[in-house]
């Protein structure tokens, strides 16, 4: 019984090592908590508490926006940025905060927008956490 | 020995049956008008059983990815090949292509493209603002062709007369300064303000500045 119980705490041991320096170093580990947000990104409740000061832009293709998209919404993405982005600015104000999304958590498209209007000398420029998929869930 | 021979077992799934691959990042260096890049990883099974492609994800929608099949047997190698289509896009880009396989489907392999697209002609800031009421005094854009581009400025005009532009070359050929002079800033008013240059000779480009009175 005790050779059982020493070999079972060994094989513990063994599998604790490993399992411990992938929980520190690994590339890939999984976050601890979802709500770890990145620089310049927001949550959804955190954004629909700013109500009326927010301009949404949508960093999809023209297709998903057209299909559908947050009210009031404007379409803006870098292959078409010649031609939204007056647009955008007849609609922007500087004391409006920019939130912009693409489809969901792993799309790039909202973050690359984000930065090029901040690029441009467009201030309070946020990222939507989750995306359209985000909004789509909402309570 | 039971012992040895059960933690050989526990390591044996992650030691033995994985895609072992060539490199899982290339870096480029890109011109605008390359348009695009398309980088090739290539792998080989090295296991002892046979090894399915079950997914291939990228990063970005300006990314696909491509696989002539998806299964290969021990020792078979392949290659995928990514092509990132620039879209507008400048300055230092970083793609991820994820490829799950049967041998580690919950820990996909990540491969990194790093693509660094040169900006030919760079203007900084994009947007000049003034707040209704404020001072009317010039906001200036700054206009800078890379060294080793062979452009030139050709014109920069506002296509709003109460907005005007006045152009000075800073430095011969590379760097200009565009003063934005509003007649006055009573009233909210816009402009576009249009950058013509030569460069490239067979599509020159058109860059696009603006200014703002809110």
């Amino acid at each position: 019984m005790g050779a059982f119980v020493r070999q079972a705490a060994w094989i513990l041991l063994a599998a604790l090592i490993p399992a411990s320096l992938t929980a520190a170093f690994h590339p890939r580990r999984p976050v601890w908590s979802q709500e770890t947000l990145a620089p310049g990104e927001e949550m959804l409740p955190t954004i629909l508490s700013w109500e009326g000061s927010v301009l949404w832009v949508d960093a999809r293709s023209a297709d998903e926006y057209g299909a559908e998209h947050v009210p009031g919404a404007i379409p803006l993405n870098l292959e078409s940025w010649d031609q939204l982005f007056p647009k955008f600015l007849d609609r922007w104000t500087p004391e409006k905060k920019v939130v912009v999304y693409c489809s969901a958590t792993t799309c790039e498209l909202s973050r690359e927008v984000a930065d090029r209007l901040r690029k441009s000398g467009i201030s309070s420029v946020f990222v939507l956490k989750g995306g359209w998929e985000a909004w789509k869930n909402r309570k | 020995m039971k012992l040895l021979l059960f933690l050989l077992c526990l390591f044996a799934g992650s030691a033995f049956g994985q895609l072992a691959w060539a490199t899982t990042e290339q870096t480029f260096n890109s011109k605008p008008q390359d348009k695009e890049v398309v980088a090739k990883y290539k792998f080989t099974n090295n296991g002892t059983k046979p090894i399915k492609i079950q997914n291939v994800r990228t990063s970005c929608g300006c990314t696909t990815a491509a696989l002539s099949k998806t299964e290969y047997a021990p020792g078979e190698s392949g290659e995928i090949e990514a092509k990132f289509t620039f879209s507008g896009r400048t300055g230092k880009q970083e793609k991820a292509i994820m490829v799950a396989t049967s041998a580690s489907p919950e820990q996909p392999t990540i491969l990194k493209l790093n693509v660094y697209i040169e900006e030919t002609i760079k203007i900084e800031p994009e947007v000049v603002l003034w707040q209704v009421g404020e001072q009317a005094s010039p906001k200036a854009i700054h206009i800078a062709i890379a060294d080793d581009a062979p452009a030139k400025i050709v014109s920069v005009i506002s296509d709003n007369p109460a907005l005007k532009v006045k152009l000075t070359e800073v430095k011969p050929g590379k760097e200009y300064e565009a003063q934005i002079i509003p007649d006055s800033v009573a009233q909210p008013a816009a402009a576009t303000v249009i950058i013509r240059t030569d460069y490239p000779p067979d599509n020159p480009q058109t860059k696009y500045a603006y200014a703002r009175i809110k």
